[in-house]
């Protein structure tokens, strides 16, 4: 941790000491020494020494050197570090200094709270930071794959190896119903924007802000949690070029176990096509990827800037799937009026290039015939492909080798911000912000494609999207020292945020030929005929939003924080078009009041706050009309209009309030720290589709603000410095959430005369032949993640299921025998990361788990009875027994818990000879996804944190379904990584 | 430097005060969408707001849909399970046995597409009459009809609902009404809509009520009436019947096929068609809900088959030799792709007749989980063009002139069981089916012609109850109680209004 560089830190400690006026003479000396570790004597890599007032400064080379012009009248220099105090000393008339500094000052990191930083100890709120040498390693493309387990109670999950699949992302549990359930992303300080559209290899640090005490200063939008994303800076004094390259071996991990072309004879009644296929090997390889990450950093006294460019290649798990991504950054710094103007500049593109896949490859490969052979070149119909005809059963080789399904992203991302010291303290600041997303698909289904393509005699689509978004801010801060060691920090704000999104797209059928792919839509037969698709839209929306925050800290012993926001947004109705979002926190720390044993820091914070959290679409508070068919008029269809919403001037945001209590603690002389907090939300003025009568409703459902959701759970993470001497460190850190209740208190509003009537089932099985079976019960009054099943006996002696008679009527597996069969929400997830440093050997691994729920393996639900080989393989668990169809039970819901090893990386880091160009160099082996501990029998135990069903509609309660494994599920993957990182 | 700063603050001032105007408007802006604010404004519009009314009967036929319950609880069709396909919680099956339930999708489909028209014609009313524009005031009228037609099914399917007139109710106030009251608001809807609605008969009237589709309904309403209230009204009836036929606008059409091609628009027996479409009016969609996957190569489909409803074995074979009816409404026998080689099925059972070649053979040996896959005769009734998509183009018929003819035969029959025109009437429709003419009508042989005739058109059920038919013991179903002539009021109307009692039997 110490040996490398942080150079946020840095570039925040030259703002924070560089001061106005420097004290310029003309003659100089040079100071040379050396910084160590305090502990241990080792030297600090990249440690910063500026002489104060004056942006003259440098940073340490590799073995913990520095040499520093300083101006002659020079009496101190100021060393700072990542996690250590920060020293000022005196220099006297000796040329040579040396210092070292005494770790375990973690209260000094810096903390990014939005709109603001603090350091770690002024911190009042539950906010987590993670510095970019705590992220996950190994083959991360994703910036949510650098946090995954890092933080307690936030959950990042994805299931199967699905390269273009994203993460779900949930903070302390459900806390929405109809709105967005992923926390806002705010990076560099532009609220809204894509995790995707920044590298991983470009980020500082990502701090979460997980109560509502912090995140009330994003108003409307920090109901689900901030994730604020930091990227690189440039700093002063040296110019430094880094490159990190990979190399990528992905394989899948799990599959499903169904019978193989030997198993599927021997079990009979099947049809013997007479060969032998592995379809998982037929579907799948070794992705080979790499990727390359250039940056060049540096700067002189009044400009700093980081250039970085990236560049990733990678290739699924599965044939004809993969990305290429290319991503440019550049984020400049310059100084002016004494340095009392500092203006800052970030420019970022992205190129995405996806190669999608058809999800829809996966169950088939799962369920194909083993005994028949990929190609069978008499079926010329299907390009030779072997296509038995059969309901919902596709050649997966076929779906994947005769179609594409592209998606190309391009990204672009502006912004400048200036701040203007108007007297020592009092800092006003304009920030505005461009961004700019067009997203391109088009997919091409072949004419000789039995999966659709075949159908249309051709068939390809193409949509092209624009998402847009300009945000400009004022902000006016003003930080007053009130002596004795008191200080106020206050912050006053306005800012302006508008998105427009536009999208134009087609879909036609039946083609002369292939040649033109999705690239020549004119030629489509169907746009003759009247059966081609256009569609296009346009919308837009604003919020504004007027902010404040005061900071006081008494003698660094008593902290209070508060701040509120009010903020107004286009989507709500007429009538509830503002808000105002207070937060207030405020900590004591113990050790400061009283002498307490053992402890060297014990800190006890409480926090509350009001956030929102908006409507996902604009226009919902209108009364709109739109086609509700066609009609039949004096011979001719006229498009018929009717009314496709009600109005509701009341719309408005969730409203989430949460309490938060926390103890930040540290021993051992700082050695042993850490954090428990106790958190508990209430949600309310839920947002949903409410079905309502017609009449006296025009139409059939309102977007309305009804119920509520509750949640708590307990976070403890702990990290540890086991070992640190000169031969070997080891330090240890563990976070653990425990969800101690999730419930959705009500869905009903007597005063607005809305009642959801206890409860619904949602979330259907599906075709074929398990359609009318929900898979899961939304109930007032009881637990969010129900799942909801008839209970599985067993198999009576004729092969018929047996389940429970839950009404006691007499007859079970009736629709009225389901009750609650199980969870879909994890009780606890748990992150355990270890690092070890041997001299120039490092070695980690990070084992991540998550315990306590339960999936619906809906493989097993589909495929593991007998009666259907004849059609579709099973699986290999499939009873001999059961001659009954396929039926939902308790029998196919499993418990998920798992725990495994999500990364492990050994590095090696080169002895580099002085003098020869090279800073630093170090190669390593990084593998993800080494194994698995888990009794689940499906693709991946992962959790499943929302439903959109089968064919991805929308789900109006989708944060409310969790834990269905469906059958489109992307293969899990294991990567093995060679990479090297080289500094110059 | 005091009044530097001064300079300075004003600076950020007047800045403030620029962006002020126009950075606090929070005003939605619309691109794409109709909002109350820029629609109802034309005749145009008018018309496309009159059509919602009845592009809720595209929800009609569906699966089920109204015509499906009508179909499958009769003795007409059944949908096996075969395998795990059309498993769906036993709901098919059920519909075949009458064990549906207050939650089954049958019960709330039917209930949900019809209320659906009532509701939307409520709702136009409302809003024409509060616009009180000249241009839609005979909108009026057609749309008071149209709502006691979409009560018609409602009184048939249900019987004991509500009658809602008014739009903006509350739902509180809500009541039921007994079957005998909704037979009343019916029949005094549809009387008292006759004199104002056309009766014309032309393009212009073409899938919309006018006069004879009024009189059509009504003579529905009369022939059922001892159903509906206890009390028999065949005169009605056959009065009713007489006034459509004197209109002289009908004609049978010489080729029993030619009602039920993919361009059947307009066809003389027509009195109330859905215009369905294959680009602007989906939903009728036979060949996907009846064929197998691999019939897919007979009719060139864009789409995969389903494999699902089937002929019952016995109504299959109820007809007489050399009805030509049977051919037309059935499909059996070896199938063959459009190049003329028999279709291989990959999926098929041991006991499939002669193993992968396809063929539908009209006996099924199981209701389900196991039914065989090629089993079943299938629908064959409308045309599936070559190239069909999963819509088809043919219009459905609602209302046709041949049960028109055979609805006044039974009410004169009924009247009079040697009555010389119903006799005349009857063998008018044999004739055209290639059969010989009979000398005597019979119970029996009334209810197989108009089974015959009528198949896949939503008649079945009706029919059986009037014959008192409906709940015998059939193939792989047991006897039923009377009850069960009634479906059951869905579950969540009953849980939504205390007021409203369930159906006996539920």
């Amino acid at each position: 941790m110490k040996l490398k560089v942080n150079s946020l830190l840095k570039g925040m400690l030259m703002l924070f000491f560089a001061v106005a006026f420097a004290n310029f003479t003309f003659a100089q000396r040079t100071i040379t020494g050396t910084i160590t570790d305090g502990g241990n004597g080792d030297p600090l890599i990249s440690a910063t020494v500026i002489v104060p007032g004056t942006g003259t400064g440098t940073i340490t080379d590799f073995d913990g050197n520095y040499s520093l012009d300083v101006p002659a009248g020079t009496t101190q220099l100021e060393i700072s570090y990542t996690g250590y105090a920060t020293q000022t000393v005196d220099i006297g008339t000796s040329n040579v200094l040396d210092i070292s500094l005494s770790s375990g000052q973690i209260l000094e990191e810096i903390v990014v709270t939005g709109y603001g930083t603090k350091k770690a100890k002024e911190v009042t709120s539950a906010i987590t930071s993670v510095k970019a040498e705590d992220f996950n390693k190994g083959a991360v493309q994703d910036p949510s794959q650098l946090l995954q387990g890092k933080v307690a109670g936030l959950n990042i999950s994805r299931a199967g190896g699905d390269p273009n699949n994203g993460f779900q992302i949930r903070l302390r549990g459900v806390g929405t119903a109809g709105a967005n359930a992923s926390p806002l992303i705010v990076i560099d300080g532009v609220p809204g924007g894509e995790l995707q559209s920044v590298d991983p290899n470009d980020i500082a640090s990502i701090d979460v802000l997980k109560d509502g005490s912090a995140s009330a200063i994003y108003g409307t939008r920090g109901a689900a949690g901030v994730i604020l994303i930091t990227t690189k800076t440039g700093v002063a004094g040296k110019t430094t070029v880094d490159y990190n390259g990979q190399a990528i071996f992905e394989t899948v991990d799990r599959t499903v176990n169904v019978l193989d072309a030997a198993g599927y004879r021997a079990f009979g009644g099947g049809n013997d096509l007479g060969s032998s296929t592995d379809w998982f090997d037929e579907l799948t390889r070794t992705g080979l990827s790499h990727t390359h990450s250039l940056s060049l950093s540096g700067g002189t006294k009044g400009t700093s800037y980081r250039v970085s460019g990236n560049y990733r290649d990678i290739q699924g798990a599965a044939i004809t799937t993969g990305f290429q991504r290319i991503n440019g950054r550049v984020n400049v710094t310059q100084k002016a009026l004494n340095d009392r103007l500092v203006i800052t500049g970030n420019l970022s593109t992205t190129t995405e290039d996806k190669q999608l896949g058809f999800d829809q490859a996966f169950r088939y490969a799962t369920i194909y015939n083993p005994t028949s052979p990929v190609r069978d070149e008499s079926q010329t119909q299907y390009d030779g492909y072997a296509q038995q005809v059969l309901f919902d059963y596709f050649n997966p080789v076929a779906i994947m080798e005769q179609n594409s399904n592209t998606e190309t992203n391009r990204t672009l991302t502006s912004n400048i911000r200036g701040t203007y010291e108007l007297v020592d303290g009092l800092k006003f600041g304009m920030f505005y912000s461009q961004q700019k997303e067009n997203r391109s698909q088009a997919r091409y289904y072949d004419k000789q494609s039995f999966f659709v393509g075949a159908d249309r005699n051709g068939l390809a689509e193409q949509i092209d999207e624009e998402f847009s978004d300009q945000l400009f801010n004022m902000t006016l801060t003003y930080d007053v020292d009130l002596g004795g060691g008191n200080s106020l920090d206050l912050l006053a704000g306005y800012e302006y945020q508008k998105f427009e999104n536009e999208g134009f797209g087609a879909q036609g059928g039946n083609f002369l030929t292939d040649a033109f792919g999705a690239n020549n839509l004119g030629a489509a037969q169907d746009f003759a005929n009247g059966l081609g698709n256009v569609f296009s839209y346009k919308d837009n929306n604003k919020l504004i939003a007027f902010f404040g925050r005061a900071n006081l800290n008494v003698d660094d012993t008593y902290y209070v924080s508060a701040s509120v926001r009010r903020e107004g947004s286009s989507k709500f109705g007429r009538d509830e078009r503002w808000g105002i979002f207070p937060g207030i926190s405020a900590g004591i720390v113990l050790t400061k009041l009283a002498d307490i044993p053992a402890f060297d820091n014990l800190k006890l914070r409480v926090g509350y706050g009001e956030t929102g959290n908006p409507p996902r679409d604009s226009y919902l508070s209108q009364q709109r009309f739109g086609p509700t068919g066609n009609f039949f008029f004096n011979g001719n269809f006229v498009s018929s209009f009717g009314p496709i919403s009600n109005p509701n001037p009341n719309l408005k945001w969730e409203r989430k309030r949460d309490f938060n209590i926390g103890l930040d603690y540290a021993l051992m002389d700082y050695r042993l720290n850490g954090a428990v907090e106790f958190f508990s939300n209430t949600t309310d003025d839920l947002l949903l589709n409410f079905p309502v009568p017609v009449p006296p409703n025009l139409f059939g459902s309102t977007f309305i603000n009804i119920g509520e959701i509750n949640s708590t759970g307990l976070e403890f993470t702990l990290n540890y410095d086991a070992i640190n001497n000169s031969k070997m460190k080891w330090t240890s850190s563990l976070s653990w959430t425990s969800y101690l209740n999730n419930e959705l208190v009500s869905l009903s509003d007597s005063d607005l005369g809305f009642d959801f009537g206890g409860s619904r089932d949602i979330s259907n099985l599906g075709a074929p032949g398990q359609n009318d079976t929900p898979l899961i019960r939304i109930e007032e009054g009881a637990d969010i993640g129900q799942l909801w099943g008839l209970v599985y006996e067993g198999i009576s002696g004729d092969g018929a299921w047996i389940h429970a008679d839950i009404d006691g009527n007499g007859t079970g597996g009736e629709a009225s025998d389901r009750t609650v069969i199980g969870n879909g929400l994890p009780k606890g997830t748990l992150g355990w990361n270890n690092s070890f440093n041997f001299g120039a050997i490092d070695f980690n691994f990070f084992l991540r788990g998550t315990f306590g729920h339960d999936l619906i393996n809906t493989f097993r639900a589909f495929y593991e009875a007998p009666n259907q080989i004849g059609s579709y393989n099973i699986l290999a668990s499939s009873d001999p027994a059961l001659t009954d169809s396929p039926k939902f039970s308790s029998f196919h819901v499993e418990d998920a818990s798992y725990l495994k090893l999500d990364n492990a990386t050994i590095g090696y880091t080169l002895d580099v000879p002085e003098g020869n160009g090279f800073r630093n160099a170090r190669i390593y082996l990084t593998v993800n996804n080494l194994f698995t501990i888990t009794g689940y029998s499906g693709v991946d135990p992962q959790e499943r944190l929302s439903d959109e069903g089968e064919d991805g509609a929308n789900n109006d309660f989708g944060p409310l379904s969790p834990g269905i494994d469906r059958r489109n599920t992307y293969f899990s993957t294991r990567a093995f990584t060679v990479g090297v990182n080289l500094g110059f | 430097m005091k009044k530097f700063l001064f300079i300075k603050i004003m600076a950020v001032t007047l800045f403030l005060g620029v962006f002020n105007q126009s950075c606090t408007d929070l005003e939605e802006e619309v691109f794409s969408q109709v909002t109350v604010d820029n629609f109802f404004q034309s005749d145009d519009e008018f018309i496309s707001a009159l059509g919602a009314a009845y592009t809720t009967l595209y929800g009609m036929y569906g699966t089920p849909g109204v015509i499906g319950i009508q179909e499958i609880s009769s003795r007409h069709l059944v949908v096996p399970t075969r395998g795990q396909d059309w498993d769906d919680g036993g709901h098919w099956r059920r519909l075949h046995q009458q064990e549906w339930t207050s939650e089954d999708p049958a019960t709330n489909g039917a209930w949900g597409v019809l209320n659906g028209g009532v509701s939307t014609c409520n709702r136009l009313i409302f809003q024409f009459e509060q616009l009180n524009n000249p241009s839609t005031t005979p909108f009026l009228s057609e749309l008071r009809a149209l709502r006691a037609v979409y009560y018609y099914w409602l009184l048939d399917i249900y019987g004991n609902v509500p009658i809602v007139t008014a739009f903006d109710v509350e739902p509180s106030s809500i009541t039921q009404s007994s079957r005998a009251e909704v037979y009343n608001f019916v029949e005094s809807e549809l009387t008292s809509a006759l004199a104002d609605v056309t009766s014309a008969k032309d393009g212009s009237t073409y899938g919309r009520v006018n006069r004879d589709v009024i009189n059509t309904v009504l003579t529905k309403l009369y022939l059922n009436a001892e159903v509906y209230t206890g009390t028999a009204q065949w005169a009605k009836a056959a009065a009713a019947a007489n006034a459509v036929i004197g209109t002289g606008n009908y004609a049978l059409t010489g080729n029993y096929r030619d009602n039920f091609v993919t361009d059947n628009s307009g066809s003389s027996e027509f009195i109330f068609a859905i215009p369905y479409d294959k680009v602007f009016a989906g939903g009728f969609v036979t060949p996907a809900q009846t064929l197998h996957y691999g019939s897919q190569a007979t009719f060139n489909l864009t789409f995969q088959p389903w494999n699902g409803w089937s002929t019952v074995e016995d109504f299959y074979n109820s007809y007489e030799e050399g009805d030509i009816r049977q051919a037309n409404n059935h499909i059996v026998g070896p199938q063959f792709d459009t190049g003329g080689n028999r279709i291989e099925d990959s999926g098929a059972e041991p006991f499939d007749i002669d193993g992968p070649p396809l063929t539908f053979t009209p006996n099924i040996n199981e209701l389900g989980p196991n039914a065989c896959r090629q089993c079943g005769a299938r629908i064959g009734k409308y045309e599936f063009a070559l190239g069909a998509t999963e819509n088809l183009d043919n219009d459905f018929p609602l209302f046709r002139y041949a049960d028109i003819l055979l609805m006044r035969a039974e009410a004169l029959w009924r009247m009079n069981a040697g009555d010389a025109e119903a006799l005349d009437l009857v063998n008018q429709i044999r004739t055209r089916a290639g059969l010989g003419a009979v000398s005597e009508i019979t119970a029996d042989l009334l209810l197989d012609e108009r089974g015959h005739e009528l198949f896949m058109e939503g008649h079945g059920r009706t029919d059986e109850i009037r014959f008192g038919r409906f709940t015998e013991a059939r193939w792989a179903k047991d006897a039923q109680d009377n009850c069960k002539t009634l479906f059951p009021l869905p579950q969540s109307e009953i849980d939504a209004n205390a007021n409203f009692t369930q159906n006996p039997c539920y």
